[in-house]
């Protein structure tokens, strides 16, 4: 009732034209969009030429921060060599086996082919474990903080196993 | 007091309307969209998923096909989110946007190219694991 009171005054005082709308104009969701939003803060402080206040170079680095940035690196690198793969397919003249053909005429150790291996398998296993993660947090489960902690340890466990496992073939 | 309440009736009824007619042109609209653009990435990363243990199984043309659109999509969406993230300003990110959708589509063709004239993506990849 108090409520009422108060916004039928505002309008009175405002001397807008009295609407029906005075009564659920506070269940009206806000004019702005989010993105709106975040636009108008962004447009501000870069016309303002603030700097950015210190974040990573101050908070202190935290396991599931470091997951998360990796999944965010290896996508970014995973996609990219994707891209440089298809467009190399469109440019290159000459077939796929024949650049295998090269390589293998180049007679690198085992080693260093198990190696190349790892280093192929570890960001696509790293990304699809923790992607698997992110999927189970989109599910609802696994938020608390020791969980998010054991989920990260096991991404990282299966990925290791993984990529050697997959070295190895 | 009997006619304020049916006039909260009245509003109540009418809110939905209201809110609606308010946002329609972005707010409401743009909301839908944005949520189901969310389920549209989950769902993917469930297909690429299954995808993975299919090439090694049961390598085929049409999963080389498969393969391509939906590893393409996945790394687009995922590139956008990244430039959601980092890029601000209507022109820079416009730009952004544009530039990704040209390598996401060129992508996606030099993939089927490589299907069709070439051995395939799940046949290349267990070629170059027999190195």
């Amino acid at each position: 009732m108090a409520l009422l009171l108060r916004t039928v005054a505002r309008q009175g005082l405002c001397s807008s034209r009295l609407q029906l709308a005075v009564l659920y104009r506070h269940a009206v969701p806000m004019g702005t969009t989010a993105k709106e939003e975040m636009d108008k803060f962004w447009n501000k402080n870069t016309r303002l030429n603030r700097p950015v206040s210190p974040h990573i170079s101050i908070y202190q680095w935290s396991v599931p921060m470091m997951l998360s940035i990796s999944h965010r690196g290896t996508g970014v690198a995973l996609s990219s060599g994707i891209s440089a793969f298809a467009l190399a397919a469109l440019v290159l003249p000459e077939s796929y086996p024949h650049y295998l053909d090269l390589i293998h005429s180049m007679s690198f150790g085992p080693q260093f082919l198990a190696f190349s291996k790892f280093a192929l398998a570890f960001p696509v296993a790293f990304h699809t474990f923790n992607g698997i993660r992110h999927l189970l947090w989109d599910l609802g489960k696994g938020f608390k903080i020791p969980e998010v902690y054991r989920s990260g340890y096991i991404v990282i466990a299966l990925t290791v196993l993984t990529s050697i496992g997959l070295a190895a073939m | 007091m009997a006619k304020l309440l049916s006039n909260r009736l009245y509003a109540q009824e009418h809110v939905k309307d209201k809110a609606t007619a308010l946002a329609d042109g972005h707010g409401l609209s743009s909301s839908r969209a944005a949520s189901k653009h969310w389920t549209g990435e989950r769902v993917l990363s469930v297909v690429l998923l299954g995808m993975a243990p299919a090439a090694h199984l049961c390598p085929a043309p049409l999963l080389d096909y498969s393969i391509a659109a939906a590893l393409t999509l996945h790394g687009h969406w995922g590139i956008g989110q990244v430039l959601t993230d980092y890029v601000h300003g209507d022109a820079k990110v416009k730009l952004a946007k544009a530039s990704v959708l040209l390598l996401s589509t060129a992508t996606y063709f030099g993939l089927c190219y490589f299907n069709y004239h070439d051995v395939g993506l799940c046949k290349a990849v267990a070629m170059l694991w027999q190195i």
